[in-house]
């Protein structure tokens, strides 16, 4: 599924007009991210939270011409599931 | 110390978005939630563009250990999720 088909599913079941159920998603996941990318921890009960995790800078090698490189700091997002999701994921296996 | 975004905060920005009441748009959020849900099961992946995807793939049955009694017992075959970032995303969160 992709997010048109989220936004169609979110209007159809609760038979909302679309730009509201497009209003409604988009600022979800907006909110999601400006939260993150000010470092931000996000907790969405029932579906899982996000941190940020800093990294530093390293001097790398590309493994395969044996180059050193130097790797710039970077920040990545951890997505840890909801108890939730897990079990829904996990019902009836 | 960081700040957690919660889920009726975000609920209160799409309120103040919207001309509906609150309590409707909690409800929404919720439907939201379980159609994600529903569709990472289903699908074994979500996609939302410019934020990243959602996947779900499956772990095969192994031999664990309980740490505190050392007995060993075997851990069920589960699917887990993992959640990937879009490049955009990338670029945003890692401004150059």
């Amino acid at each position: 599924m992709n997010k048109s088909e989220l936004i169609r599913t979110l209007a159809e079941k609760n038979n909302i007009p679309m730009d509201y159920a497009t209003i409604v998603v988009n600022t979800f996941f907006q909110s999601i991210k400006d939260a993150m990318i000010q470092g931000d921890r996000v907790e969405i009960r029932g579906f899982g939270s996000f941190k940020v995790k800093d990294y530093q800078g390293y001097k790398g090698r590309n493994p395969k011409t044996g180059q050193s490189v130097n790797v710039q700091p970077k920040r990545l997002p951890f997505f840890r599931p909801g108890k939730e999701l897990k079990d829904h994921l996990n019902e009836d296996i | 110390m960081s700040r957690t975004l919660t889920k009726a905060e975000i609920v209160d920005t799409i309120y103040e978005q919207v001309d509906r009441s609150r309590g409707e748009v909690k409800n929404l959020v919720e439907s939201l939630l379980s159609i994600m849900k529903s569709a990472v099961k289903r699908d074994h992946a979500l996609l939302v563009s410019g934020f990243g995807k959602f996947e779900a793939y499956p772990k095969k049955a192994r031999k664990g250990r309980n740490p505190q009694t050392s007995e060993t017992i075997t851990l069920d075959p589960r699917k887990v999720v993992v959640f990937r970032l879009s490049k955009k995303f990338r670029n945003e969160i890692n401004p150059q």
